[in-house]
């Protein structure tokens, strides 16, 4: 196990601030070797140390058809958090350990309309999963991203949105919570905006949707009302964990451990688990 | 295997101790404070093999150490660099002594988290190298409910040596598996005769009729099983739970808790990661960056704590994760009984 737990080391190639509190870390694996042969799936996520001060697990937010890097948004939250905003900067290490976990059902997805609901850092993970079918755009039908943060500001991956906006494959709804004087489109909670402006249809379409837990809740729940069934709403959990490996005990809900059984799921799936999310 | 067993008496048995420990590197309960901890031992006098169960803490620690040190970092002005740690996980083969039933038990089911999966390998390599000589106790302690739970506290196969202290003064050794018999040469049980199985039986069998009959605590294991898993919604949990003091000691003596943390210390430029024992007591356990917190409130920790090792681990893994040796509860300050907060919770009326 303890050689389990000693990470690869990474080159922070390019760090972007997206919103004030939020900051992309583009990574490369020091030895080029392991970086060619690094693969994920999108979905999963890596255990990322501060080395010295401690780790705290991130979904990777790029998609592997990307290939050379690998990025991880990361909110400033708690104490492992600030120190990587204080103290990570272009040209300093990081380990890495990963990646772990399941991926979004890509097999499921094939031919489907598909529709992305993000709020906030909720994005991130959805991102990797929205690049990876992009570069694989044949395989699915519809393509709908809808987007929302407390303000503009808050906005994360501010200049790849333009490129999708600007992609006509694509059709992409923003939307904030309350009204500012230099937006012109959507203002209100991201449930809300789905309900009265994205009016989904359910017909062949899977859902997946990241965000804050109770946009999550209250997502599924206008999803519910559009008549969507469990099966096809599609969430990533946050759960609380350490390893990474199904020992540590900490991403546990009844048997399952987020981890390895997750950290994707479907509602139908999320609705057995024990009420302790 | 056909089990191979010797008969001696309690001089025998201690000549039987000496040379185990003359040709092997041994741990024993070792006293220290009033409490007996497994430690490395040269010589009979140092150590207790039979000693009181209340006061022995588990064999845990010789398979997953209370801390590890993973890895060693040291960091430059130009580049972070990390590096396993020079420590052997287990350098040498090793015999314990001494060890309870219920500890074997725990191994085994240990084994199953640890193999799944990622497959611990430093723990496996603990578990290979290392031979079991188990001391059946005599008589349950008031906190011990061993034979009311999923095993068979006689046949484990954890066990390569069993000593059994039979009627009129006689001691029986067993070698159970392939290690067990080959630790049992002819220098080791020179002070012993072979018995075959028809003799031994009825008097292994006298001797655990009568340890059985010694238990205070009794169950029915599948009913409270059956009743725990649908039982996640009863305000039972606050009422065992109200007088806990987090402090997660019952979680740290726990043969088969095995929750850690991974943390990492660093002054100046270089630093250790650390892995060491933690308990979902902790009301930081879950507690995620950003403050959301599954399990912020008492009662709910202590609900994972009694469906973690009566249902979800059975339902995972096959094997109940306690195994009734009643060190959690011995060891509490607040005198919280495992087995009365199973009990009490299964005989609330189910809602559904």
């Amino acid at each position: 196990m303890e050689q389990l737990l000693v990470p690869m080391i990474c080159r922070i190639d390019k760090v972007i601030q997206e919103t004030p509190d939020i900051r992309t870390y583009r990574l490369k694996i020091k030895d080029e070797g392991l970086m060619e042969k690094f693969s994920w799936m999108p979905g999963q996520f890596v255990e990322f140390s501060l080395l010295g001060a401690g780790e705290c697990t991130f979904c990777i937010a790029s998609s592997s058809t990307r290939k050379g890097y690998f990025d991880c948004s990361i909110k400033r939250a708690g104490v492992v958090t600030a120190d990587i905003h204080t103290q990570l900067e272009e040209g300093d290490d990081v380990g890495i350990r990963g990646p772990y976990g399941n991926w979004f059902p890509l097999e499921d997805l094939k031919g489907k309309n598909l529709l992305f609901v993000g709020g906030g850092i909720g994005l991130a993970p959805l991102r990797s999963l929205i690049q990876y079918c992009i570069d694989n755009r044949n395989d699915y039908k519809d393509f709908t991203i809808l987007y929302g943060a407390r303000t503009s500001a808050d906005l994360c991956y501010k200049d790849e949105i333009k490129e999708w906006q600007d992609n006509k494959t694509l059709k992409v709804i923003l939307t904030i919570d309350k009204p500012e004087d230099t937006w012109t489109t959507n203002v209100g909670v991201v449930p809300k905006i789905l309900e009265e402006v994205v009016k989904p249809a359910i017909e062949n379409t899977k859902v997946i949707t990241c965000g804050p837990p109770i946009m999550i809740k209250y997502t599924i729940l206008s999803l519910k009302k559009l008549g969507f069934a469990d099966r096809d709403i599609i969430t990533t959990l946050e759960m609380k964990m350490q390893c990474g490996l199904g020992k540590c005990g900490r991403c546990n809900i009844g048997s399952t451990y987020v981890c390895k059984d997750g950290p994707v799921f479907t509602n139908e799936q999320l609705k057995m688990l024990p009420d302790e999310f | 295997m056909s089990a191979e067993i010797y008969v001696t008496d309690p001089a025998g048995l201690q000549k039987f101790y000496e040379a185990v420990m003359a040709s092997h590197e041994t741990y024993a309960p070792v006293e220290k404070f009033g409490n007996f901890d497994y430690r490395q031992v040269k010589n009979l006098s140092e150590c207790n093999p039979d000693p009181p169960i209340a006061k022995t803490w588990s064999i845990k620690p010789l398979f997953f150490p209370r801390t590890a040190k993973v890895m060693k970092i040291v960091a430059t002005s130009a580049a972070t660099d990390v590096s396993e740690t020079d420590e052997d996980p287990l350098a040498a083969p090793r015999v314990l002594i001494g060890v309870r039933h219920c500890d074997a038990r725990a191994l085994q089911v240990l084994d199953k988290v640890y193999s799944w999966d990622y497959i611990d390998t430093d723990y496996q390599k603990r578990r290979e190298n290392t031979v079991i000589i188990s001391a059946r106790c005599d008589k349950a302690d008031i906190h011990c409910f061993c034979t009311s739970l999923d095993y068979d506290v006689e046949n484990l196969d954890a066990i390569d040596v069993l000593i059994v202290n039979g009627p009129d003064g006689k001691v029986f050794i067993t070698a159970r598996t392939e290690k067990g018999s080959s630790l049992l040469n002819s220098d080791v049980t020179r002070h012993a005769s072979r018995v075959t199985t028809e003799e031994a039986a009825p008097q292994l069998k006298k001797q655990y009729d009568s340890f059985a009959a010694s238990f205070r605590l009794k169950m029915d294991y599948r009913e409270i099983n059956g009743k725990l898993s649908k039982i996640f919604d009863t305000p039972a949990f606050e009422t065992v739970s109200a007088s806990c003091v987090s402090c997660n000691t019952c979680a740290f003596v726990c043969p088969t808790c095995h929750c850690f943390k991974i943390s990492d210390e660093k002054v100046k430029d270089t630093g250790v990661r650390y892995k060491s024992y933690d308990s979902c007591n902790n009301g930081y356990f879950t507690l995620m960056a950003g403050g959301h917190n599954p399990r912020p409130a008492k009662y709910r920790r202590w609900r994972q704590r009694a469906l973690h090792k009566f249902v979800y681990y059975k339902e995972r893994f096959g094997e109940n994760l306690c195994v009734g040796c009643g060190k959690c509860t011995i060891s509490c300050p607040v005198t919280i009984s495992i087995f009365e907060v199973v009990n009490h919770v299964a005989s609330m009326p189910l809602t559904e």
